[in-house]
């Protein structure tokens, strides 16, 4: 037996809801098939995410699980050009015309790539400088202490996996358009995720008994985004997120953050993302989404 | 004297990276062992961390070089740490670092040859440090002078400075900046 978990037509970090609604009971009786074949848009959010939920399969000694390309001219040629399938084919088996084109890393910031350890870290932040440099003045108009920023925030996201996860995880990053929220302004979208013990049991040991029954994933989230405390009592701890929050308070952008069944978020005045969400879809691990606007064009 | 340390070379040498940028709790931590060796090396009152060569510089980085090396360094007797050939991106992330640790540091940017505090310090500190750069070597009296301030308040000012190694403070009562100078 075969359980659908329909990927939505359009996967971005909100509607990652409705693929983890899919999953069911964890870990899966039944072999997954995630269903993209009506998928016509992924942000990175969503192309990490679905590595994710592979990765978690495979690491819970689930099934392999399937992944039925979308048919939408252009779409699974794009998920090849980000660099997606060639991530994905190890995770799953995967149906559908899958595209030889390799991946490209011309016009995005940081193409999907794994995280695994502190070097895997120095190497995307390393190698995307120059490029995203450009990019992000290009295309952003951003000026030099706004891309600084860019840049740490990349690092601290993907150092959450290498310190916190217990596992490896997945970092992808582009520019959009934003049109209805933004009026068309442009975005770099920094998403970070991994199969790892999200934020609730990293944190439970150091800050659970403080909490008593209001423990759960949304306070977890909470006790590390808003309060900026890590499992770590040395007090330069925790430091990554409180930095990435400053820096995106500061330049408009948004941080949102799903681990388990919640998400928390700090959201700046151009979003009406609700800024705590619990009882959601339980989905593995953590999922870190950042968006830094772009210059607000002249009047 | 005043060692200069290239913080771009420690990295190389505590890392294999063909990259010149400061990001990791590892890649950072390596770096600050590199560095307190070196400076264990001169003996050299002041020392100071030269960044211009260093690309990006993350949070944790900062924390694991600047703000636990200066925990160290406070622990010791005599060493002064500065930093110099600072960018925007690195006195953000070191600003923000050091707040966490209640610590202060004179750094200059790569832009401007003006030293200024980087960290947490009271408004009077960075009034008493900025009025100092002007007057050069002075004691506390001329200072409170200039800032229309009583000498108590300057002296509070002047010796906590002096006790974070922002300034010296000389057997005849006077201050400066020392080798940043």
């Amino acid at each position: 037996m075969t359980r659908v978990v329909p990927v939505p037509q359009s996967l971005d970090h909100l509607s990652i809801d409705q693929l983890a609604a899919g999953i069911g009971p964890w870990p899966p009786e039944q072999r997954l098939l995630v269903d993209a074949h009506a998928t016509e848009w992924a942000s990175p959010a969503g192309f990490v995410a679905l590595l994710t939920l592979g990765q978690a399969l495979a690491e819970a000694g689930a099934a392999k699980p399937e992944l039925t390309l979308p048919v939408k001219p252009g779409v699974a040629s794009y998920w090849a050009k980000v660099g997606l399938l060639h991530h994905a084919e190890p995770l799953f088996d995967i149906h559908g015309k899958v595209s030889k084109r390799g991946v490209e890393t011309s016009d995005t910031l940081v193409p999907v790539t794994i995280i695994r350890n502190a070097a895997d870290v120095m190497e995307i932040v390393g190698g995307i400088t120059q490029r995203a440099t450009k990019l992000l003045m290009d295309e952003l108009e951003l000026d030099a202490k706004v891309v600084g920023g860019f840049g740490q925030s990349l690092s601290e996201a993907c150092q959450n996996i290498v310190e916190h996860a217990g596992t490896a995880g997945w970092v992808a990053a582009h520019v959009y358009v934003y049109r209805k929220r933004l009026s068309g302004r442009k975005v770099a979208v920094i998403a970070v995720s991994d199969a790892g013990i999200g934020f609730r049991r990293s944190l439970e040991a150091t800050q659970g008994k403080r909490f008593g029954d209001r423990w759960g994933d949304a306070q977890a989230l909470e006790t590390a985004l808003i309060h900026g405390i890590s499992r770590f009592r040395d007090p330069g701890r925790g430091q990554g997120l409180t930095g990435i929050k400053r820096y995106l308070t500061r330049w408009e952008g948004s941080i949102s953050i799903r681990s388990g069944t919640a998400r928390v978020a700090i959201v700046p005045p151009w979003d009406d993302e609700p800024p705590r969400f619990d009882g959601l879809p339980w989905f593995p691990g953590s999922q870190v989404t950042i968006v830094i606007p772009g210059k607000e064009p002249a009047e | 004297m005043s060692a200069l340390i290239r913080v771009d070379l420690m990295l190389r040498e505590a890392v294999d990276t063909p990259y010149s940028d400061l990001v990791t709790r590892p890649t950072g931590a390596a770096v600050r062992d590199r560095v307190l060796t070196e400076m264990r090396d001169f003996s050299d009152d002041d020392a100071q961390l030269d960044f211009s060569e260093v690309g990006l510089m993350d949070f944790s980085c900062a924390d694991e070089v600047i703000a636990k090396l200066l925990v160290a360094i406070l622990e010791q007797p005599l060493q002064r740490l500065m930093l110099r050939g600072v960018h925007h991106n690195h006195a953000d992330a070191i600003e923000h670092a050091l707040a966490r640790y209640d610590l202060v540091i004179v750094a200059i940017g790569i832009e401007s040859p003006e030293p200024h505090l980087l960290g947490s310090a009271p408004d009077d500190w960075r009034d008493a440090f900025r009025m100092l750069i002007r007057m050069g070597r002075a004691a506390a009296p001329p200072v409170a002078e200039a800032l229309c301030w009583p000498v108590p308040r300057t002296v509070d000012a002047l010796q906590g400075l002096a006790r974070r190694r922002c300034v010296v403070a000389y057997p005849d009562a006077t201050f400066d900046l020392g080798a940043v100078a």
